[in-house]
């Protein structure tokens, strides 16, 4: 059992987001660009409170924009959450049987989903924030009958616990005896009645004797009894010191985790290693309780939900490069932001959600593997369908037409075509054409193995950037580094990545990858055959033409040294390659020095590209399209 | 010893056979008086007590709400604690929970209306046909519509059934729009609940799977009354794969085969599922001299099952002794017959006579009935389903929830508005308030009210404030109901008007209805839930049951008359008509067969030498029961 999607509107940075989640979805994007409401909102919505007024929902949960001030006028805030069966027999019998009022069907295949519905909205009678759960048919109609039966809520949470490890987790307080999964797992330990009455004994007779030591402690005792004369009236009390525990469940709740980094190092308390340690002692916390305790707190079928906020925290890069593999093996359903490049090095692509802020509120971009139109299954679809060679497919349980891929513009117009003489025809021809854009920015499986083999090294960074700047090779990288600086548009501060996609891959998986996770980018190639091979490997990435020419650039010469030549920058050029030694530079002709600097092996790049940092008039007598390119840059949201 | 223990142990060795049977198709064979419901409603229990751990859900269908209200108290008393993993219901609640819940895939929305009043089928019809400028003529096929829907034969291409080609086009045209009209008022009427759940399940395949997953075990109660849709529909959900199915019948007790119920429903279910068969004959409700009647009665029957056992006498203590039981009396006219009966009747004490019922074929023999108790100063009551509330209140407290849940029901205004009108002696128009609500954009409850104003009787002012604050609010329907209630006059007379016995009606419904959906159910399924039952007040304890036997069927009482054992009226003209081998006959066999059988300590039957003026020949059914037919006619 498997949360598939999650729709979330009017939730705090949100206006409207859908996201389909997998068994493990990493959630990245700068601060504040809503990766906590998304979180968040999966908590709120699985943990229904009965009886409690307030809980779930805030007035500050409600998302406000210029067009909506007051949190109490105004579109609920939703959260809907999609359960489904991947295949037929995919969950338990007893899931089935239990929840078999509110389940949802595929009813061709019979794939079962449920669909859960949480609306808050203030409320004038009530003077509150009124919150209301519901399950919802597959036209997002509430159910009726047996349906609407509040003890399905129950039923529902306890096969899709929820457990929530924030960011700001701390160790001290996880491992507390009234802790979510520490305290849990201690309270279910049974000590035998005998060994729990032979312990007591054992401990009361140390006490006495303890006590018994020192007069000291005696007197003490006898003094702190007072306290009752005090704080009772009538019945005299008793006060007595206790220095052992009175009981093994006394002793159990003061357990801890002592822990030695090597056979040469001490034992310690948890609590005396570092930061990283207890952060990462939570999480296998978390996995214990999942392994010893869920079945038996829950149901032996339920699944765990986990919402874990950058689990990097305090953890050294090569921990935190290893620690995706632990979470994923974690049983359950995962979700996780991060701000750690080491921990994304492993991530699947397509369990990658990039969160952003955009003028309307959170954006979630993602790289699905399909897309999917509602509209009915018109005959003139079969013969489209049939001729696509596997590309389309017709759902007929959801009544979704499905596009594996990029859909090609007569496929696309022959879909529009059958729409005709349909009543609703415009609403479907919306509908077609929103999918098919959404299918435009399809990046296949053979690119995203390119990604993997080649750009591994790159996407962390890449990944956490804001912009992306697409060059050839090595030099180009060095030198837009220094002429932005010079331009007052430093890259790093600005959250450029330069990919110097030659020795990363291919120009057009870049570029197909930067549209689909919402990345704005643009490329500088050089004006050799190579050059326009690049910029055409961008158009067939289904760019359209005025978008190529908005985001490509080439440089006028063969490559970027012939044109720092055709620039007039020999003398420049010739001094460093001078200084770093090179012989016979005086006398070098263009050609030559062409030739000497050609593809970087002195290493001139990264001088000339200080050389340009420092100085903006020399920067101005650089390439013009590599300026261009920064310029473009920095008008790009 | 836990209640489930307990009822186990009351069973006979073949109640118990057939209660322990587990896995695979069963088909009971059970006389009257067998126990065939207690079997039934042990096995229910017996699958959820046995698998605690388990989640599997058990249906156990019937044919009356009353039937799975009795059956579901039952349940709930053997074993609390698993009782909401049993679905028990009728096969019309059954269709309407699937409908809600996965109606979505064939364009029905869960908070559908059900219409269960003739007259609101009529009129939509009517406007359909209008609608559809269609012949106005046409209303007449509102019965043809039921037929087709009764053999779930959807509108298009109905046409084709006809031998009449344009009586057909004219039947599918007006289907047509009776349906779409249907469709746009977010309604089903009682065919369609069976109709359109048939056709979601033979058009998906997914949703018949999900029952068989999630129910791993369907019983089936008087099998015999199953017509060929309902057999059609268990038989699509089974599909090929599912056995467990259990079947509880009797092929003698078969008498609504006008409504299609038919023998025919037994043999498929042998074909198709190839059950075991287990026989329930011992009789452990009738003295054995009724049980010995019963059995040369029901052996002139052909269409039944072959090798059936003659019924055992197995009841034990007897009320009266031997030679007692039966009794036969013979009287001039049906006038005499009536009086006659009815001073017996006012002989017996008051406390006895909730346990006393007179049984006729026809209804009019019943309502003659019923004046001679009334002259003889006996409380009588006919029971017979009702459609809808008698008194003017109940109807427009109906009609106030109908329009708070469908701000825009025409007819629901119609018959608030009329309602009230007779209450308070009004002449309010609701085309008046339709058009006030176009204009002003209230719902039509609120320009109702509005309508009303503010007059001189403090009750009329009482009642529109609180329709006015409940159109504003319709999920607080609950408090107005009890507000309304509350306002209601109190029983005034010792005889029972229609407003007592709508408010006893209603007492059981909405505890029956609370049983069926819980207490936290919202407008839209209190309604119809509302819809599916009848609102016929219990029978009080010093009151007499009247009956047709067709409502007598699944009852027992300790009296039982049986009047009208003459030809023409059981067996009916129709079926001596029709000849002594006819189907129409056997029929009536086996309504004299359910007649007998209700009687727990004493039967009385009898018949007039005269019916409507006309001489009469006693019933062929006195004959071949044995009896002594009297030589003269009583005083």
């Amino acid at each position: 059992m498997q949360i598939k999607r999650v729709t979330i509107a009017n939730f705090r940075s949100i206006k409207r987001a859908e996201i389909e989640l997998g068994a493990t979805t990493v959630l990245i994007g700068p601060n504040n660009a809503g990766k906590t409401a998304i979180l968040e909102a999966i908590r709120i919505a699985l943990t229904r409170r009965w009886g409690l007024r307030g809980t779930g929902f805030t007035e500050y949960d409600v998302h406000l924009c210029a067009a909506r001030t007051d949190p109490k006028v105004g579109d609920p805030v939703v959260i809907e959450i999609e359960i489904q069966e991947a295949a037929v027999g995919e969950w338990p019998e007893e899931l089935h049987e239990t929840l078999a009022d509110i389940i949802q069907l595929n009813p061709v295949s019979g794939q079962a989903s449920i669909i859960m519905r949480v609306s808050c909205a203030w409320d004038d009678g009530e003077q509150s924030y009124i919150p209301k759960w519901e399950f919802l048919n597959t036209d997002r109609n509430p159910l009726a009958g047996k349906g609407a039966r509040a003890t399905n809520f129950q039923e529902f949470f306890s096969f899709l616990p929820v457990f929530y490890l924030d960011a700001l987790r701390d160790a001290g307080d996880e491992f507390a005896a009234r802790s979510q999964f520490w305290g849990r797992l201690l309270r279910t330990v049974q000590i035998p009645d005998p060994l729990e009455q032979k312990s007591v004994r054992i401990f009361n007779l140390l006490n006495a004797k303890l006590l018994a030591a020192d007069p000291l402690l005696g007197n003490l005792a006898t003094s702190l009894s007072d306290i009752s004369r005090v704080a009772t009236t009538g019945t005299p009390g008793q006060a007595n010191l206790r220095v052992l525990p009175l009981n093994t469940w006394d002793l159990l709740s003061k357990a801890e985790v002592i822990y030695q980094n090597d056979d040469t190092k001490p034992w310690l308390p948890l609590m005396r290693h570092g930061q990283g340690v207890q952060s990462l002692s939570v999480m296998f916390l978390f996995r214990s309780f999942v392994e010893l305790l869920l079945g038996e707190l829950y149901r032996a079928d339920s699944t765990p939900v986990l919402a874990l906020e950058e689990p990097e925290t305090h953890l050294h890069p090569q921990a935190a490069r290893s620690l995706f593999g632990h979470v994923a093996q974690l049983q359950g359903q995962k979700i996780v932001s991060t701000h750690s490049p080491y921990f994304l090095h492993h991530v699947p692509f397509r369990d990658l959600r990039v969160v952003r802020s955009g003028p309307d509120g959170t954006i979630v971009k993602s790289l699905p593997r399909e897309f999917r139109c509602r509209v009915p299954n018109l005959p003139g679809f079969a013969p489209v369908i049939a001729a696509s060679g596997g590309l389309l497919e017709y759902d007929g349980g959801l009544s979704e037409l499905v596009i594996k891929g990029s859909l090609p513009t007569p496929a696309y117009n022959s879909l529009l075509v059958a729409c005709q003489g349909q009543a609703d025809m415009a609403a479907m021809h919306v509908r077609l054409r929103a999918a098919r854009d959404a299918s435009l920015e399809f990046v296949p499986d053979e690119d995203l193995q390119k990604l993997e083999t080649f750009a591994r090294r790159i996407r962390g960074e890449i990944f956490f950037a804001n912009k992306w700047l697409l060059v050839e090779g090595q030099s180009e990288h060095h030198l837009v580094h220094g002429m932005a600086r010079a331009m007052d548009f430093d890259l790093d501060e600005h959250g450029v990545a330069v990919i110097d996609f030659a020795n990363n891959g291919n120009c057009g998986m870049f570029t197909a990858l930067a549209r689909a996770l919402g990345f704005p980018w643009t490329m500088v190639v050089d004006g050799d055959l190579a050059g326009t091979q690049y910029i055409a490997s961008v158009q067939g990435r289904n760019f359209s033409p005025a978008e190529v020419a908005q985001f490509t650039r080439q440089i006028a010469g063969q490559t970027i040294e012939h044109q720092l030549v055709a620039d007039g920058l020999q003398p420049e050029l010739k001094a460093i390659l001078a200084a770093q030694g090179v012989p016979g530079v005086a006398a070098m002709d263009d050609a030559a020095l062409i030739a000497a600097l050609s593809g970087d092996k002195c290493g001139y790049a990264a001088e000339l590209a200080a050389q340009c940092a420092a100085s903006l008039p020399l920067t101005q007598r650089m390439p013009l399209a590599i300026r261009e390119a920064i310029e473009t840059l920095r008008g790009l949201e | 010893m836990t209640e489930l223990e307990k009822a186990l142990s009351e069973l006979t060795p073949a109640q118990a056979a057939a209660t322990n049977w587990v896995d695979g198709p069963l088909f009971v064979l059970a006389g009257p008086g067998s126990g065939k419901t207690r079997v039934l409603t042990t096995r229910v229990a017996k699958l959820l007590a046995e698998t605690p751990d388990k989640s599997f859900r058990v249906m156990a269908l019937t044919f009356t709400n009353k039937a799975a209200d009795e059956m579901a108290t039952r349940i709930e008393a053997v074993v609390p604690d698993q009782q909401q993993r049993a679905t028990i219901g009728t096969f019309h609640s059954f269709c309407m929970q699937m409908l809600q819940q996965h109606g979505s895939h064939i364009g029905i929305n869960p908070n559908f209306a059900i219409y269960s009043l003739e007259s609101d089928r009529a009129d939509l019809l009517k406007e359909a046909i209008r609608a559809n400028g269609l012949d106005s003529s046409d209303e007449r096929f509102l019965g043809t519509i039921d037929k087709l829907k009764a053999r779930l034969i959807q509108p298009e291409a109905c046409a084709k059934l006809f031998r009449d080609s344009d009586i057909g086009q004219r039947v599918e045209l007006v289907y047509s729009a009776y349906e779409a009209a249907l469709r746009s008022a977010n309604a089903l009427d009682f065919a369609s609940l069976i109709a359109q759940a048939y056709r979601l399940i033979s058009t998906f395949a997914g949703v018949a799977l999900h029952y068989r997953r999630a129910y791993a075990y369907w019983m089936f109660d008087e099998f015999q009354d199953t017509t060929d849709g309902q057999y059609r529909l268990i038989k699509a959900l089974a599909g090929d794969g599912f056995r467990n199915v259990f079947a509880v019948a009797d092929d003698d007790q078969i008498i609504y085969q006008w409504n299609g119920a038919s023998y025919k429903q037994i043999q498929r279910f042998r074909t198709d599922f190839n059950p075991t068969e287990i026989q329930l004959p011992t009789n452990y409700r009738c003295p054995p001299s009724i049980v010995a009647a019963a059995n040369r009665l029901v052996v002139h029957n052909t269409q039944r099952t072959a090798a059936k056992q003659p019924l055992e006498a197995g009841k034990t203590t007897l009320l009266y002794p031997d030679g007692q039981h039966i009794n036969l009396l013979r009287y001039s006219t049906e006038e005499a017959e009536a009086t006659a009966i009815a001073a017996g009747i006012a002989a017996i004490p008051d406390i006895k006579r909730g346990q006393i019922a007179v049984l006729a074929r026809t209804r009019a023999l019943l309502e003659r009935m019923n004046t001679a108790l009334l002259n003889a100063g006996v409380t009588a009551a006919i029971a017979q389903r009702r459609d809808d509330f008698r008194s003017a209140q109940f109807l427009w407290l109906a009609a106030a929830l109908r329009l708070a849940a469908r701000p825009g029901d025409r007819r629901a205004l119609d018959t608030l508005t009329g309602a009230f009108n007779r209450w308070f002696d009004l002449g309010i128009s609701s085309d008046d308030i339709a058009a006030g609500a176009e204009i002003s954009g209230r719902s039509l409850l609120a320009e109702w009210a509005g309508a009303i104003g503010f007059g001189e009787d403090n009750q009329a002012n009482a009642l529109t404030a609180l329709a006015t604050a409940f159109s504003a609010q319709p999920t607080t329907f609950r408090a107005f109901i009890d507000q309304v209630l509350e306002k209601l006059p109190a029983q005034e007379s010792e005889a029972a008007t229609d407003i007592d016995e709508d408010r006893t009606a209603w007492v059981s419904l909405a505890r029956s209805i609370g049983q069926a959906i819980g207490r936290d159910a919202g407008l839209d399924q209190f309604l119809q839930e509302l819809a599916l039952r009848s609102k016929e007040p219990p029978v009080s304890d010093d009151a007499v049951t009247l009956m047709t036997i067709h409502s007598a069927k699944g009852k027992e009482f300790d009296h039982v008359y049986v009047i009208g054992l003459a030809e023409d009226v059981l067996p009916s003209f129709q079926s001596v008509k029709a000849g002594e081998q006819s189907a129409e006959m056997e029929e009536e066999r086996r309504n004299c067969f359910v007649a007998i059988t209700r009687a727990r300590e004493w039967l009385c039957l009898s018949y007039a030498d005269r019916y409507r003026g006309w001489p009469k020949q006693p019933s062929r059914f006195l004959l071949e029961m044995g009896l002594n037919l009297p030589q003269a006619a009583s005083a």
